[in-house]
């Protein structure tokens, strides 16, 4: 069996939605980390402002793109059923992403309330390192199909 | 893992690195055209620099990788989303390492200025609102998309 029988030309429109969610999202959060670390280092409301605002305006629907283009793949192409390593990790890593991105945004709205690169900027840098070691991890595995 | 797994993933994984590289910059840049005080501007183009690095190699993957790959699935490099596909990477690389280049004038000025008082400066205001510079990132970001396009439908496969 090879990766391309899962998902060849006809998967079109949803795959395109699944992966350029997934890329923006990496950017996006990419930047959120690289904000919030410098925002720690030089406390300074820009960026503070600008990880809250990236965050709800760029990762949060990144996020949903992924997510619902993935939706989309695995009702198209008739994947409800199987059992294979790298969709779950999929289904996993990208319903449990909600919950972190949801509370990232939350302790980055915080931040901006209280700037000063305070405790609030540092779980901001570190769920969003954390949630991106993870989306890296499920973009390998997805590609790859691992299982 | 098959050879072809691990061509693919890291194919996959040189593209999140590009477009993600890309994003960064581009994030970064439109929050600094929204900055009145030339020390903010300077200080957000200034960060630009950490995304390079993931432009670089990302680029360098997909394009070693992606004409690996091809040769290794027995596809023709005459296939139009292939040859396609390698133009538009030349084009997005050209357009956006050119609109780079204007984005670092913008810093190197804001960064003066942030010096001489760090008061708003109509001179910066134009620097970075270039048109030319602005329509290269933009243009660089089309291209990519187009990639992903290419390799999603496969045109002439």
């Amino acid at each position: 069996m090879t990766v391309a029988s899962y998902c060849s030309t006809s998967c079109g429109t949803p795959l395109f939605v699944h992966v350029l969610g997934a890329m923006l999202l990496d950017g996006t959060l990419s930047t959120v980390l690289l904000l919030a670390i410098v925002g720690i280092r030089r406390p300074q409301p820009v960026f503070d402002r600008a990880t809250f605002v990236v965050l709800l305006a760029g990762t949060l629907p990144s996020w949903l793109a992924m997510r619902l283009g993935g939706q989309w793949l695995v009702s198209k192409e008739h994947l409800q059923h199987l059992d294979a390593t790298w969709l779950n990790m999929g289904f996993n890593v990208g319903d449990g992403g909600l919950i972190v991105l949801l509370v990232t945004t939350g302790l980055a709205y915080w931040a901006t309330r209280r700037p000063g690169g305070g405790w609030p900027t540092r779980a901001v840098a570190l769920l969003s390192a954390l949630y991106l070691v993870a989306l890296a991890v499920t973009w390998f595995a997805m590609a790859a199909k691992w299982g | 893992m098959s050879t072809y797994q691990w061509l693919l993933a890291l194919h996959v994984t040189g593209a999140f690195f590009l477009v993600g590289g890309s994003t960064m910059a581009g994030i970064l840049n439109v929050v600094a055209l929204r900055r009145d005080r030339p020390s903010e501007a300077a200080s957000l183009l200034g960060l630009v620099r950490f995304a390079v690095p993931f432009i670089g190699i990302g680029a360098l993957l997909t394009l070693v990788l992606g004409l690996w790959l091809v040769h290794d699935r027995d596809y023709s490099y005459g296939a139009f989303w292939v040859w396609a596909a390698v133009v538009l990477w030349v084009i997005g690389m050209a357009l956006g390492g050119r609109g780079g280049r204007r984005q670092e004038k913008a810093r190197e000025l804001a960064t003066r200025l942030a010096g001489e008082g760090d008061k708003p400066d109509d001179e910066l205001r134009t620097v970075l609102h270039d048109r030319a510079g602005i329509a290269m990132s933009y243009g660089a970001g089309a291209a990519f998309l187009l990639v992903l396009v290419l390799m999603v439908w496969k045109p002439g496969s």
